[in-house]
């Protein structure tokens, strides 16, 4: 599933990221976009808690993409 | 963590693609410099407290050093990251504040503080103030300081909520006296060298001891909430030649977010030149200078503050005239320096919240926060950050009362998703 946070207000956007992996059980990968760059540093932590792994891709000026893969997915 | 570098394509184009961002960042601080010289020739003094918050704000946007996150992430997360970076910035604060206190008061006697201390009066007003300021921090998603390097890194929601502050500050303004009257005049400011006998040696070894059960419980509050730093995949960059050294010396300081471990530990050094040079950290005094200044202009003064101007802490300029006093070369200092930070990462960027939700929350969460900071004369820096290092009381049980009002904020702002 896509996750748009951007123009969210903190802790929306790391909550949101959360609450989809929790919802997903590993069923899905979740890509988030935002403009939050304190995402980079807190999501990784959170996303190792649920089972999945993460990849930061920057798309634009203060833009990233996150993906979040469940880790024994085959997906 | 893949990240995007130019730097495969060789210097010429490295050059050309030099962000727009950095350069306004040079212009900011040579504005910034030009500024600093202008307001030495009105007193000495405010250029360095104009350079030093700038580096706190600078360091303050680099670690996303943000207060509020430090309680609320605890609570939502179970994560004490900035909390972990709090402890240590505190832990260099005390010992820097303790040497200089000790400089300007040898023995510790009864009712004679060391000048400019932050030690502040403790009692109903602490709990309340710091309930207050810890569930508005929450609900705004940034304390006062957070707030103002936000604004600086083009958060409109931070905006929203610095006018909030402002609103919070006034209402404490017309309310001041009742508390006065109510609690404040009759609460102690506990000074842990005099109060209890420790003299300094045993004030900083009890601050200290304490700061580690701290860190101790974030420790254990981490491995009980089940989190964990999973191995995190760095792209390799290339740091063979000089060249190529220097641009990642450049990144880590400038680009990619610092630990907030460092963040708390520089701010701690900040913390003691500042105090050094004049002063200890501290924002909101000039806001409520600020917010005072407005309501006199709306014809709404505020009334003669009972006894706040003999506490110290952030009250201690509220009488100051002129545009360019301590608080504000200290307070507008730390955003030019989170600007600065923000435009060298190229991280600046107006960000607009999407919701209408969200802009409520900011300004309620701001007037919540102002009031709490007013009353507890200081925020999560003024009343906590400079206080706990001063070996005060008030900032441990202002430290206190904001977790549970962080607590509640938890509580309220999972509701609002």
């Amino acid at each position: 599933m896509e996750l748009d946070v951007r123009g969210e207000i903190c802790p929306y956007p790391m909550l949101k990221a959360v609450e989809a992996m929790k919802k997903l059980k590993g069923t899905d990968t979740v890509i988030l976009f935002t403009d939050h760059a304190p995402c980079l540093s807190t999501i990784p932590p959170q996303a190792g808690r649920y089972g999945y792994t993460f990849q930061v891709e920057e798309i634009g000026q203060a833009d990233w993409a996150i993906t979040l893969k469940p880790k024994e997915a085959t997906i | 963590m893949q990240l995007t570098h130019e730097t495969r394509k060789g210097p010429s184009a490295l050059l050309r693609r030099i962000p727009r961002q950095s350069l306004v960042a040079g212009l900011v601080l040579l504005g910034a410099l030009g500024l600093a010289t202008t307001m030495a020739t009105t007193e000495a003094i405010l250029a360095p407290l104009w350079l030093l918050a700038m580096a706190a704000g600078f360091t303050l946007q680099r670690s996303r050093f943000c207060f509020a996150s430090a309680f609320r992430d605890l609570f939502l997360f179970g994560s004490g990251q900035v909390m972990k970076g709090i402890i240590v910035g505190l832990a260099v604060s005390t010992i820097g504040f303790a040497i200089i206190m000790y400089s300007k008061v040898p023995s510790p006697g009864f009712e004679i503080f060391p000048s400019e201390a932050h030690i502040l009066p403790v009692g109903l007003s602490t709990i309340v103030g710091g309930l207050f300021f810890g569930f508005g921090m929450v609900l705004a998603g940034g304390c006062v300081s957070g707030s103002l390097y936000r604004m600086a890194e083009g958060y409109v929601a931070s905006w929203v909520t610095m006018g909030g502050i402002l609103i919070g500050l006034a209402l404490l303004s017309q309310t001041w006296n009742w508390w006065w009257e109510a609690t404040i005049s009759q609460e102690a400011r506990l000074w842990i060298p005099s109060t209890f006998n420790l003299g300094y040696g045993g004030a900083v070894l009890l601050t200290l001891a304490a700061l580690l059960t701290v860190f101790l419980i974030v420790l254990w509050w981490e491995a009980r909430s089940g989190l964990f730093n999973p191995d995190i995949q760095v792209e390799k960059e290339p740091d063979d030649t000089f060249q190529q050294k220097l641009l990642i010396l450049w990144r880590s300081i400038f680009v990619r977010g610092w630990p907030a471990v460092v963040g708390g530990g520089v701010l701690g050094v900040i913390g003691i030149l500042m105090y050094m040079v004049h002063m200890p950290l501290g924002v909101t005094g000039e806001l409520a200078r600020f917010s005072n200044t407005i309501m006199s202009s709306l014809h709404l003064p505020p009334p003669e503050a009972l006894g706040l101007s003999a506490l110290g802490g952030c009250s201690a300029l509220l009488g100051a005239t002129g545009l360019f006093t301590h608080s504000f070369a200290v307070t507008v200092g730390v955003i030019a320096g989170s600007l600065v930070g923000a435009l060298f990462a190229n991280e600046f960027k107006l960000r607009f919240p999407r919701s209408a939700k969200r802009y409520v929350q900011a300004l309620v969460g701001g007037v919540i926060m102002g009031y709490g900071s007013g009353l507890a004369i200081g925020c999560t820096i003024g009343a906590m950050f400079s206080s706990i290092p001063s070996l005060s009381v008030s900032g441990w049980v202002f430290g206190l009362s904001l977790s549970g009002g962080a607590f509640l904020g938890v509580k309220v702002i999972k509701r609002l998703a």
